[in-house]
């Protein structure tokens, strides 16, 4: 190449090219210039990708994806980092403020339901532990009351004080780390990591009775599986004496900050009503002035013996969620020294075969774990695996109240307001 | 039992109890009726909808929506079983007294295909929305069932275009790790090649990479 060619400085796009060609053509046929399909198209160079490129299925889609003037579709998801796993939320937004919103789900849907009937009924309570990885104790022990009340045993006394002792273990490692993340998701990067050493005594705690960290496989049908052991106990104690300290350090850092509570503070109010239409339950809830816990309305065994009240908050905003956790976890360490005190000797497991078969029958089984109403609907056909397993998740019906929540909040609360929810994508998406 | 056998005189030779469940049996087409008289009965008052199932039966047989319900009043679990024809799945919508029954009733539209008439986002939940099959029918045999032949309308092995993960991974705009410098940078890179550079050429003054990535 000589100096006196003309050179061409830059390589030509290829979508320029088109362009350029399709408005030369335009031009020769008298066509106006094509519009611009997506404001910001342009700039960002590529398809938008949060409108579905196909006709909208149903009424609440056409309305959500109709953008009015000054509105645009902001993605967040399914790898955003503080979406609490692979799920996607499509917002419409106008300037910072979120006017509408959709959840969509099923990046994590492994068919748990489906795999559960064609297994025995002992090896289903294996398979349910992924579900709720913040609460595999949780997810073990209403499929094993469910399968009791099939076969028409009971677990002894024993077995019962221990599930009820783990539960509530599980329940406390649960709520400190939903402490941690919804200040993480505000910013605060301190309690995070805290919460995962108070975390992870408690998982020592559990892994020593019951030899996994997180996927337990603890409860047997008919008891569970390990008696209590000196590691444990002495674990236990070791944790129980300074629990109380660690959760007041952890509440000095969060709980009396100002921004932390100029952010959360009136922020996501769910209505008494609205919770209850919603299907709300749990500790969300109970922070919004509803005094349901299925501890005491459906008192399964051990709890028929404990002495604790349902707590419940007067506003329902984030801060109230935060609180109700507190509170719980300060109620769970009371249920414990109540269950070490009152634990009875005995076995910890009934006699039940390897395989077993139960009459033909229905039976509904749920428990309080640390998102909500927890339960399993089984149906029995008198062969070894069961007909139909259904489990009700929390997470997943507490979802539903983002797109009534959010409008008129901004982009940047929406993270808090769902961390407050502590929703758990294993769960939701079986 | 007596109260709702008052309510319901016709559902009466249904009943059925076990330790803390109280079951009831109706057609699809009244469980509207019937959940509204159990939901705002002041003697009743089953405030909560605890769950709501969907259950197949097998080819020919029946589909079942099972509903379970809470109240304060009263010591034991309602279940009410509301049958659905298998062969025209469709029941009326409860999103109207429960708003908290879209999750459950898209879940079972997914997975079982039952029409929710009146339901307002009747979208699938789980599956991607052009994925054809229900599968948790009983008909919908798993891949590895290999002796028995799918069912028709059925194909286990069914996979969608939109299952191409391509399609979502989306960075940004507000995702923190795609930083202002990197998008542009990299479709610099695409678009101005080195090796297609005149060798020696000066970058003429003002024109960095930015800049070439930048429409035009």
């Amino acid at each position: 190449m000589t100096a006196t060619e003309p050179r061409e400085t830059r390589i030509p796009d290829p979508i320029d090219l088109d362009a350029a060609e399709e408005a030369r053509l335009r031009a020769a046929a008298g066509i106006a210039p094509a519009p611009i399909a997506h404001p910001g198209a342009e700039y960002a160079g590529f398809e938008m990708v949060g409108i579905p490129d196909r006709p909208p299925q149903t009424d609440r889609e056409r309305e959500l994806y109709t953008l009015e003037e000054g509105e645009m579709l902001v993605n967040m998801g399914p790898q955003h980092p503080s979406t609490h796993g692979v799920m996607r939320l499509v917002l419409k937004v106008r300037s910072e403020v979120v006017t509408d919103l959709d959840v969509v789900l099923g990046y994590l849907h492994r068919g748990i339901e489906k795999l559960c009937e064609n297994a025995t009924y002992t090896t289903v309570l294996t398979y349910v532990d992924p579900m709720d990885y913040m609460s595999g104790m949780h997810n073990e022990h209403a499929p094993a009351l469910a399968f009791e009340k099939l076969y028409g045993i009971e677990a002894p006394p024993r077995a019962q004080y221990i599930r009820a002792l783990v539960v509530e273990l599980n329940r406390v490692f649960s709520h400190g780390l939903m402490m941690g993340f919804l200040a993480l998701d505000m910013g605060g990067l301190t309690p995070i990591l805290y919460s995962f050493i108070n975390r992870d005594e408690i998982v020592d705690m559990l892994s020593a009775i019951s030899g996994q960290r997180m996927l337990f496989n603890f409860f047997r049908v008919g008891g569970v599986n390990f008696d209590t052991n000196d590691e444990f106990l002495s674990r236990l104690g070791t944790w129980h004496s300074k629990q109380l300290k660690n959760l007041k350090d952890n509440e000095l850092l969060i709980t009396d900050n100002e921004i932390f509570k100029a952010r959360t503070k009136k922020m996501g109010i769910i209505s008494r009503e609205d919770a209850i239409s919603l299907g709300v339950t749990g500790p969300n809830l109970r922070a919004s002035g509803v005094p349901f816990d299925v501890r005491k309305a459906h008192p399964y065994p051990p709890y028929r013996d404990l002495e604790f009240d349902v707590i419940t908050q007067a506003n329902g905003d984030v801060y109230d969620r935060y609180i109700q956790r507190i509170a719980e976890i300060k109620q769970s360490m009371s249920l414990i020294e109540q269950i070490m005190d009152k634990m009875p000797h005995g076995p910890v497991q009934a006699q039940v075969p390897g395989i077993i078969r139960p009459r033909p029958g229905r039976a509904y089984a749920a428990i309080e774990s640390p998102r909500g109403l927890y339960s399993v609907y089984a149906i029995s056909d008198g062969g070894p695996n069961p007909y139909r397993f259904r489990m009700r998740d929390p997470s997943l019906i507490t979802l539903q109240v983002m797109p009534k929540l959010m409008p008129g909040h901004l982009i940047a609360d929406t993270m808090a307001v769902m961390a407050s929810l502590d929703p758990i994508m294993g769960g939701v998406d079986k | 039992m007596r109260l709702i056998g008052e309510r319901f005189p016709d559902v009466v030779s249904s009943l059925w109890t076990d330790e803390d469940t109280v079951e009831i049996t109706i057609p699809g087409a009244r469980n509207l009726e019937v959940l509204r008289t159990l939901r705002d009965d002041p003697e009743l008052a089953f405030w909560m909808l605890a769950d709501e199932a969907g259950v197949d039966y097998g080819p020919g047989v029946r589909f079942e929506v099972v509903y379970h319900l809470y109240s304060d009043l009263h010591p034991a679990w309602l279940r009410v079983r509301a049958t659905v024809d298998r062969d025209d799945p469709s029941i009326p919508s409860i999103t109207g007294l429960w708003e908290g029954a879209m999750f459950h009733e898209r879940e079972m539209y997914d997975m079982l295909g039952i029409i929710f008439e009146g339901n307002r986002d009747l979208r699938r939940l789980y599956m991607s929305p052009d994925y054809k099959s229900f599968p948790q029918r009983r008909d919908f045999l798993l891949p590895d069932d290999a002796a028995d032949s799918p069912a028709a309308g059925v194909n286990p092995l069914e996979r969608p275009e939109t299952w191409d993960l391509v399609r979502f991974a989306n960075l940004g705009p507000l995702n923190p790790l795609a930083d202002a410098g990197a998008l542009p940078d990299a479709s610099a890179v695409v678009a101005d090649p080195a090796g297609d550079q005149p060798e020696g050429s000066p970058v003429e003054a003002g024109e960095t990479d930015a800049d070439a990535s930048r429409p035009r």
